[in-house]
């Protein structure tokens, strides 16, 4: 069953050069017990869509979707109190700094203590903080910190990056969420926490079904651990589909360069050879180029592309491009 | 760790105090006439006192020891005459010094309770007409002169409407007997049959300067809540909390207070001085007979003793204040206590 279903996604931005279009026609969709990764370059719009979702965007915002489901409904026709209480009930998020997500004047056992929403409590109010106080300690190990004791009774600044984001996990899933969205949760990181944190978040959705929506700039590191990849470039989706036929067969030209850009996913790459890299940089949102917005800096780049492609599927498999690589058309 | 901290802030107090001492005792030399006077009050020293005095004061010798003499004094509580009425220093500032404490403190109780919550107010209805006229009122006090306010209120209420006393701390009708310095405690503590007259007749006396002198406190106190509170509530984690399905007020009160409060305390110890400065006005204008009213008419008559004691009380008094503001401060704030550890 699709958990998220958004089509053709589409937000606007109005400044005074005019309205900008940060976000151009993006589907996205979430089965259960899935996890799925967003990855782009910083600017592409994987932020303000995740926003978007849990909808806190701000209110200068301009939101438009064909559809914009959520279990079967669509958020985008309820009212806003209704919209706030489906989100805050199914969907968590984590965010980049997860010391400055957390009060610095707050105890984790207070802050941890007030993510555990009532209902999930048995017994009446008498005992609910001693009930609540076992439900954080046990947050705490599904989440791998042993020392639960030391760190409930710390402040954010005491703890490390790393066991601070952890106390995010575990505040994110007391609500027993559907859906996480981690927003690029390892940014700030040393690459051994990162990976325990991607395995952390592999066994919630394993062992809950909880499905992630991974945001990230680096494809390699979340490459191991989706399912599903959807890419996007400039606010536009250039191409999605399952993780490892993706890798294996890219047809969109930004799709490939990203791949080409890792050394990793190249095992008979010659030592120091130069990477692969698109010419040129990302355009700012107030001189993004008409139709494809790859266009200029695009290698096979024809006169067709001033005109946005449209999303063409083979099978499970999205890309928008005119002119796909290794594409062959289906007899 | 902590008390490595509350021992540097001692440290850096008494450091303060020694400055404060040595500006003091240089004031008996810098002051016009003789040190000996200045330090003493008796403005004429017969025969036998003299070489009693000189000998007490240290005044054949040098400066070192005259200061180490002065600070001797000071500590045992002989800080000279006042050269206007002949009586000890100490005695007249233990008279004076209450009733400025008092009104001090319930001009800082009003800006409280009346600044925190519109300050707030004006945080959170930052756009709606609501907080936009508190921002203007709250400019708009700030940037009156104390004394022109202080008389439009006398017209109005005093001479105008007739509710509040021009002048004074009580009505001349009620004798209370000076226990605590303070006046409300202490018709409580007189034990009189008319305590309950005197009570209201002290309170109606209270009223308007504790309202003028409030009248600073509280626009600082809504702007700095104000600009605290918007920009905690730009704050990550108020996002969070938000996002954890925290209802508005909810996140108010646990997240959005406890750090927006924080600048606002320490803020508040740095007025203080412009308090103490505002109160001496306040005081001449109300006749309070407060450590203000007192120290400007030892100003006027070249009362130098007196200066010399009144200056030492209001600076220590300032100097206290901030200094346990700014433990508090650190005692509320763990972020304050990380970098208090270096």
């Amino acid at each position: 069953m699709l958990l998220l279903d958004i089509r053709n996604l589409t937000l606007e931005l109005e400044t005074s050069q005019g309205l900008i279009r940060a976000v151009d026609r993006v589907s996205l969709s979430l089965r259960e017990g899935e996890i799925r990764g967003l990855v782009g370059e910083s600017g592409s719009g994987k932020s303000l869509i995740a926003k978007a979702i849990v909808g806190v965007l701000n209110q200068r915002w301009r939101i438009k979707a064909d559809r914009f489901h959520w279990c079967g409904v669509d958020l985008l026709q309820l009212p806003y109190d209704q919209q706030r209480k489906i989100i805050g009930r199914d969907i968590a998020m984590i965010y980049q700094e997860p010391s400055k997500c957390l009060d610095p004047t707050a105890l984790i056992a207070e802050q941890l203590h007030e993510s555990i929403p009532n209902q999930l409590l048995k017994g009446g109010w008498w005992n609910r903080a001693r009930e609540k106080r076992k439900k954080a300690i046990a947050l705490l190990h599904k989440v791998g910190i042993k020392e639960h004791q030391s760190v409930l009774e710390s402040y954010p600044y005491q703890l490390s990056e790393g066991v601070c984001q952890k106390v995010m996990i575990a505040m994110a899933i007391a609500k027993n969420p559907k859906l996480l969205i981690a927003d690029e949760p390892t940014t700030a990181l040393e690459a051994s926490t990162q990976a325990q944190l991607f395995r952390l978040i592999s066994s919630l959705n394993q062992l809950k079904g909880m499905s992630v929506l991974l945001i990230s700039n680096e494809l390699d590191s979340i490459a191991r651990y989706t399912h599903h990849l959807s890419v996007l470039y400039c606010g536009q989706l250039v191409e999605s589909g399952e993780t490892a036929k993706l890798l294996a067969q890219p047809f969109h030209p930004y799709t490939n360069a990203l791949i080409k850009s890792v050394p990793e996913f190249q095992p008979e790459l010659a030592p120091k050879s130069q990477l692969y890299a698109l010419p040129g940089s990302i355009p700012t949102l107030q001189h993004l180029p008409v139709g494809c917005r790859l266009g200029p800096r695009c290698p096979n780049a024809r006169k067709e592309c001033v005109h946005t492609p449209a999303l063409e599927r083979k099978q499970h498999h999205f890309f928008s491009c005119h002119f796909p690589l290794q594409y062959k058309e289906p007899q | 760790m902590i008390w490595h901290y509350l021992v540097r802030r001692l440290f850096l107090l008494s450091f303060v105090f020694f400055a404060l001492t040595c500006f003091a005792f240089s004031l008996g030399h810098l002051f016009p006439g003789d040190p000996l006077v200045n330090f003493s009050g008796i403005s004429q020293p017969d025969d036998e006192l003299l070489p009693i005095l000189v000998q007490q004061y240290q005044l054949d010798n040098g400066y070192l020891q005259q200061y180490i003499a002065f600070l001797q004094r000071i500590l045992q509580g002989d800080w000279g005459l006042s050269l206007a009425s002949q009586q000890p220093v100490l005695y007249e500032l233990s008279q004076v010094f209450p009733a400025t404490l008092e009104l001090v403190a319930y001009a800082l109780l009003i800006s409280f309770v009346l600044g925190v919550p519109l300050g707030l107010l004006a945080a959170i209805k930052a756009s709606h007409w609501s907080g936009r006229v508190i921002s203007t009122i709250a400019l708009l006090g700030y940037s009156l002169p104390i004394f022109w306010w202080a008389l439009l209120m006398i017209m109005l209420f005093s001479i105008g409407l007739g509710w509040f006393p021009t002048s004074g701390r009580i009505s001349v009708l009620y004798e209370i007997p000076s226990v605590t310095g303070f006046m409300l405690p202490d018709i409580l503590l007189s034990g009189q049959t008319y305590w309950q007259a005197a009570l209201q007749d002290a309170i109606r006396h209270l009223w308007l300067p504790a309202f003028v002198l409030a009248t600073y406190p509280t626009t600082v106190m809504i702007r700095f809540t104000r600009d605290a509170m918007l920009n905690v509530w730009q704050q990550s984690y108020i996002k969070t909390a938000r996002a954890k399905g925290l209802s508005r007020s909810q996140v108010l009160y646990r997240h959005g207070l406890r750090n927006a409060m924080l600048p606002v305390m320490r803020q508040l110890g740095l007025q203080f001085s412009t308090l103490v400065t505002l109160a001496m006005i306040s005081e001449l204008i109300f006749s309070w007979p407060g450590i203000g009213l007192w120290l400007l008419d030892s100003i006027s008559q070249r009362n130098y003793p007196a200066i010399q004691g009144g200056l030492l009380v209001i600076s220590s008094l300032v100097i206290l204040v901030n200094i346990l503001m700014d433990v508090l401060h650190t005692l509320f704030n763990p972020l304050a206590r990380k970098q208090a550890n270096g």
